[in-house]
């Protein structure tokens, strides 16, 4: 199943929020989507309806989202993001507590929401192995990354990488178009203590160039960003 | 209590300071009566019954054979009699003695001035001992061996007093070391009087320094109003009630006001999160014109700038009133800054406007490994608002260096860049507290560098304009 098929429900006490929710989610494909303005009405659709995720907002009339949020997931350990108005660490760090799958801040960016629900339906949803190889592998220009596997294949070729190359690609194929830091991309590997590691960075970086540039010492895809990181360029 | 303690020292130095001068005051006083009264009269009578004078009176009693006197057997023995000239007598007269005897060897009475009745005119060597050490029949009196002749003269009991003093020698050998031991011991009774008195002192004082430290500390005062202090003791109560009562008002107003602004600001995100979602639908809708779809992005961006603000708003009202906790951690500042600039490069890749600006981050080995404990969110925040206000004032783009260095006990975070710098206006105004909401951002840098016991340096340029330098504490001892 695709994650557009996936049924998403959200539940603010804010109608036009719900509308809102409902043109985002529309406009990024989701077909199946489910309102609640309230915890009485939110449960009896959730029983209803079994949605694949819910969106859910803190302030509700009467019952409030983290007790709703305690009751749905007595039934079914379906995934939740909170969306809330409530910005202070404490909140947020009480509904990740709670077991929540993420915590977004109201106003937010649409793209991000979208960018989320895709994040964890993605997560929660790849059942067979076959689905999660499709689901994981990734394309950078000519060349398919498959990490289940840690080969790159060209055509009928396969080459294979290495388990810190496939950890360095990963990470930059996860922050792809942006640059990511020499420090992020050594403690990826290395953990916190990464201290002078950076020229053995350097080094896993030619071979993974060698394995998915055409030309090597004119990347056209692993770019570096000077005194900085590394970039994996968008399509 | 350490002034506490200083106070009481002071206070026995004084005392002890205070009983050397009434010593020396009263030395000096006696001594003043002395010479004045009993001294300069003393003298100026000694010196009218001097030895000398009494001399001079022996010298002038003169020996004439003045007839003689009949024996029983009818012979006349030349009879030798004594007459003081008239210079004697006019001695005998400037002089203190009240009368003048003569006695020959045999003790008889061979000249005599002024003489009393009662005193005798034959003397045995036994009377001769007698007055001689003491008083002649209620005369204190003085004699001088002239010639063969005892001069005697009396005296003015009323104004002269005799004393015969025996003190054994070995006594007056060490009448110096004994006065030195009463002076010791004098000091050592003054010394522990001053101690004694001084202890009470500072025993009873204090509760009411201990008191005084606790109001100082905004720490509730309790003492007993009981004793010599009593009265101090209330009044410190009373004023550590209104002191609290005061802090209490205070606590309650900024919670208050913070709150206030919590909520304000909570109650503009959900229709913020309308405009923002719309927005952004109708920049994405391509059914509407490119003229339209601009203006939604234009609103777009705009409110995300007001989410910004909502956000500085709530933490600088936070931090000014300390309702912000530090979440303190000990991270690599280096690593922060790469963070922080790779974001910007982020969003310029993100908005297109990469190119525009350079970043340059300057550290060395020690500067990559140094640890500092502090709010890294915060801290990232202050950054990011130095580095977007080096953006802000050269919209035509600039190169900002980003500068790690050690100053002392802080870890400096410089921001340079080639462009315009801070200007002079912006600076100025941060030290006014009225100043616009338009240089929020570098307030709040100032907040949070003051949050972590750091500070906001602005450092002038030569061409004008200012660059920022963020001081954090460094970790002292980092492992």
């Amino acid at each position: 199943m695709e994650v557009y098929e996936r049924k998403i429900m959200a539940v603010d006490d804010n109608k036009e929020i719900l509308n809102l929710i409902e043109g985002i989610l529309t406009d990024s494909g989701y077909s199946h989507i489910i309102l609640a303005e309230h915890a009485g009405q939110a449960m009896k659709l959730f029983l209803k309806e079994q949605p694949d995720l819910i969106i859910l907002d803190i302030m509700l009339p009467g019952e409030d989202g983290f007790s709703l949020f305690q009751r749905i997931r007595k039934k079914a350990n379906v995934p939740i993001l909170f969306l809330s108005a409530k910005d202070e660490d404490e909140d947020r760090l009480f509904g990740l507590g709670l077991g929540a799958d993420d915590y977004m801040t109201k106003p937010f960016l649409p793209e991000e929401l979208v960018l989320r629900i895709r994040a964890i339906l993605k997560r929660t949803y790849h059942t067979t192995e076959e689905e999660a190889e499709r689901e994981t592998s990734y394309r950078i220009g000519e060349r398919e990354i498959m990490p289940e596997r840690a080969v790159v294949r060209w055509g009928t070729k396969e080459i294979p990488m290495t388990a810190k190359e496939l950890m360095l690609l990963n990470k930059l194929y996860q922050n792809r178009g942006r640059i990511v830091t020499f420090d992020a991309l050594c403690s990826t590997v290395w953990g916190d203590s990464y201290y002078g590691y950076e020229n053995t960075l350097m080094v896993h970086i030619r071979h993974l160039r060698e394995k998915i540039e055409e030309d090597p010492s004119h990347p056209r895809w692993l770019l570096t960003a000077r005194g900085m990181g590394y970039r994996l360029a968008k399509e | 209590m350490r002034s506490l303690f200083r106070i009481i020292r002071r206070y026995s130095l004084t005392v002890g300071l205070i009983i050397l001068i009434i010593l020396v005051s009263n030395g000096c006083l006696l001594a003043g009566i002395l010479y004045f009264t009993a001294g300069q009269e003393g003298v100026k009578r000694y010196s009218r019954m001097s030895l000398e004078m009494m001399e001079q009176i022996g010298e002038e009693l003169g020996k004439t054979k003045a007839g003689g006197i009949e024996t029983k057997d009818g012979k006349t023995i030349s009879q030798e009699l004594y007459v003081l000239s008239e210079k004697g007598y006019q001695t005998l007269e400037t002089s203190e003695f009240v009368w003048a005897m003569a006695l020959n060897q045999e003790g008889e009475t061979v000249w005599q001035w002024n003489l009393p009745p009662e005193i005798p005119k034959q003397y045995t060597i036994q009377d001769v001992a007698k007055f001689t050490r003491w008083y002649l029949q209620g005369y204190p009196v003085k004699v001088l061996i002239s010639s063969d002749l005892l001069l005697v003269f009396g005296c003015d009991p009323n104004l002269i007093s005799r004393f015969s003093l025996f003190i054994s020698s070995g006594f007056v050998k060490h009448v110096p070391a004994y006065g030195k031991i009463v002076v010791l011991i004098n000091l050592l009774v003054i010394i522990l009087f001053i101690l004694f008195f001084g202890y009470r002192f500072y025993g009873s004082m204090g509760p009411i320094a201990q008191g005084i430290e606790d109001l100082a500390a905004q720490k509730p005062v309790y003492l007993k109003e009981k004793g010599t202090i009593g009265e101090l003791a209330g009044k410190l109560n009373e004023t550590s009630r209104l002191l609290l009562s005061q802090n209490e008002a205070l606590a309650r107003r900024d919670f208050a006001r913070t709150e206030w602004i919590a909520g304000v600001s909570h109650d503009i995100r959900t229709p913020l999160s309308l405009i923002v979602g719309h927005s952004d639908r109708l920049a994405k809708d391509e059914s509407l014109t490119v003229e339209n779809r601009m203006l939604a992005e234009n609103i777009r961006r705009q409110s995300l700038i007001i989410r910004q603000l909502i956000a500085d708003l709530n933490l600088t009202s936070k931090l000014a009133y300390q309702a912000q906790p530090l979440k303190k951690s000990r991270f690599l500042p280096a690593c922060l800054v790469r963070s922080c600039v790779s974001d910007f490069y982020n969003e310029g890749l993100e908005t297109g406007k990469d190119g525009e600006y350079e970043f340059e981050i300057i550290t060395d080995d020690e500067m990559e490994q140094i640890q500092i404990e502090a709010d890294e969110g915060l801290v990232m925040r202050a950054l990011r608002n130095l580095l977007g206000n080096s953006i802000r004032h050269n919209p035509k783009g600039c190169q900002v260096t980003i500068s790690l260095k050690r100053q002392s006990d802080f870890l400096v975070f410089l921001v340079e860049d080639t462009g315009s710098g801070i200007p002079e206006k912006v600076v100025d105004n941060m030290a006014n507290p009225e100043s616009p909401i338009h240089i929020m951002g570098l307030r709040l840098t100032e907040q949070i560098a003051r949050a972590h016991g750091g500070k906001l340096e602005f450092i002038r340029r030569s061409g004008g304009g200012y660059d920022a330098g963020l001081w954090l504490p460094r970790q002292k001892n980092p492992c």
